[in-house]
This record gives C-alpha cells, sequence and structure tokens, in this order.
C-alpha cells in the first residue's frame, strides 16, 4: 500500500528509540486528561492580564477595570510540563513494562476526554 | 491591544499587524488541513498498487499520496499555527470575545473554547504521531496510526471550521 512506502527509521535515529517511543506514547496518554483536569479546576501554571500585559504565577482574578485573565496559557503549561515529566519518568522504566501500555490509549482517551470538555464548557451551551 | 512588538509598529499599523498575522495563520491552517485531509484519506481508503495502478479520478489520485511523507509536515505546521493562534488569541480575548459575548453569540464562543481545547490535546499527540509513522513498516502500529491519524484530521477539520465561523461572526471589518 502506498500509504506505508517510506524509508525505515535508521538505527540510532529518533524515530528508531524505544525510549522516545516510551516517551511519545505516556505524553500522548497523560496530555488530554492532564488539560482535562487542569481545565475542569482551573489550575493555570500562569495568569496573563492581556490588558496591561502583566502575568501573575498560578491563578489570578482579572485585575478590575484591567480587562480580563487568561488562563488557558497557563492550563497548556501545566500540561505540556506534566504530561512530559510523567513521560520521561516512563522512560526510566523496564522495556518490558512500558510495552504493555496499550498503544490504542493514544487515540481513545482524547476521544474520551471530549464529552467531558464540551461538558465543561456548559456554560456556553444555552440560548 | 494584545501582543504587539513595538518596533514594528514603526513601520506597519496595529491593524495591519494583526491584520498579517491572522492571514498567515490562516495559511498555514489551509496548509495543514489539506495535509492531514490527504494522509486520512489514504489510511482511510488506501489505493493498492496493483489492482488500481492506473490512471485513476480524482478522488483515487487524492488518496494514493505517500502517506509518510506528510508526518513531519504537519507536525511542524500543528505547532507554527498554533503559535500564531495563540498569539492572536490575545487580541481576540480583549476585541473579539467581550463582544460576542455582549451580543450573546454564547454557543459562538462555547465551539471556540472546543477549538482552543482540541489544539492544545492535539499538541501532545504529535510525537507518537511523528513516531508511528516515521515507523510505519511496523505491522505493530498500523491500527493506532490509522486511527490517530483520522483523529488528528477530524481535530484540524473541527478546528479550521470553528474558526471560520467565528470570523464570520467577528473578524475583519466588524
Amino acid at each position: 500500500m502506498s500509504t506505508t512506502t517510506n524509508t525505515p527509521a535508521s538505527p540510532g535515529s529518533v524515530a528508531a528509540s524505544a525510549t522516545f517511543r516510551t516517551f511519545a506514547v505516556v505524553l500522548a496518554i497523560a496530555t488530554p486528561v492532564i488539560y482535562t483536569i487542569c481545565e475542569m479546576r482551573n489550575w493555570p501554571l500562569f495568569t496573563y492580564h492581556p490588558g496591561i500585559n502583566r502575568v501573575d504565577f498560578g491563578w489570578a482574578a482579572a485585575v478590575r477595570d484591567q480587562g480580563p485573565a487568561m488562563y488557558w496559557y497557563g492550563w497548556i503549561a501545566n500540561t505540556l510540563i506534566g504530561s512530559a515529566v510523567l513521560g520521561f519518568i516512563a522512560t526510566m522504566l523496564p522495556e518490558n513494562a512500558t510495552r504493555r501500555i496499550p498503544l490504542s490509549l493514544v487515540w481513545i482517551l482524547p476521544i474520551v476526554m471530549i464529552p467531558i470538555l464540551v461538558y465543561a464548557l456548559r456554560f456556553f451551551w444555552r440560548w | 491591544m494584545g501582543l504587539v512588538p513595538d518596533f514594528l509598529l514603526d513601520y506597519i499599523t496595529v491593524n495591519t499587524y494583526w491584520t498579517i498575522l491572522f492571514t498567515v495563520h490562516a495559511l498555514l491552517a489551509v496548509a495543514l488541513l489539506g495535509a492531514l485531509t490527504h494522509q486520512a484519506m489514504s489510511v482511510l481508503a488506501p489505493v493498492r498498487q496493483v489492482a488500481d495502478a492506473g490512471p485513476g479520478g480524482f478522488v483515487t489520485r487524492f488518496r494514493a499520496v505517500q502517506g509518510a511523507g506528510y508526518a513531519t509536515a504537519v507536525c511542524v505546521l500543528w505547532i507554527v499555527t498554533f503559535i500564531f493562534g495563540a498569539w492572536i488569541y490575545t487580541k481576540y480575548r480583549m476585541y473579539v470575545r467581550i463582544p460576542i459575548e455582549q451580543q450573546g453569540y454564547w454557543k459562538t464562543q462555547g465551539f471556540f473554547e472546543m477549538k482552543e481545547h482540541l489544539a492544545s490535546i492535539g499538541l501532545g499527540l504529535l510525537p507518537i504521531y511523528w513516531y508511528f509513522w516515521k515507523n510505519a513498516r511496523n505491522q505493530e502500529y498500523d491500527s493506532p496510526r490509522k486511527c490517530l491519524t483520522v483523529l488528528l484530521a477530524a481535530m484540524c477539520w473541527f478546528i479550521f471550521l470553528t474558526g471560520h465561523i467565528v470570523n464570520n461572526v467577528r473578524g475583519f471589518g466588524s
């Protein structure tokens, strides 16, 4: 099939690395879960105030008469750092353990998180 | 007014700056959407080289791409498009979202929130997506590669169309 016709990953490259595979699998599994938790619990690493171009560590309320506060950047930062840390920890585990992680989770978990995130946005689903 | 490097304002107006940024974001999104759609079609309806050899029609040629060749480009495009979107978001939050809420377009804003959620989750999926495609001859990865590619393509379509609709609600010229 034409879809799989490519040059095989060369030995020693990142694409052939079992360590990278473990890191990437755990990152993909952890990202949707951590992001959803950060969104639902409103746990940003930092808060950005675009009106006054200010950054506060952690969650901070909008400054009165100075525009809104943005938490999305802080959720992403928490998500990527948390997922990357879990990924690195997983690379220290024996390969026979990490090989048991079902690969299907990398696409099933994001799909599972979608209705949860839709529910988390219930404030907006009104007439 | 959002994040605008001061030195640029010596050469262009604020409106020109955001227009350029938004246009580049949109063009990158089109390229990403095209690449992912080609790739998703190539895994959903692969062209069998022997049976389907021949000139073929538009659909056959559309799905006959070398999917693996798109993987790195898709990752780069997703990340760069994301960065541009995140940059524009500072402007959006101040000058687009507030009027949208004042006019009561709640569902439009809800869809935009969902768009940013999916774009963020997609970031974390890119390394394993890239790995699966770089090891496309490993049959162990056939099924997750196919599902992940189709999922990313579906996410990209949702993100793209939502961005387009939000722009129609309050974009250029509003």
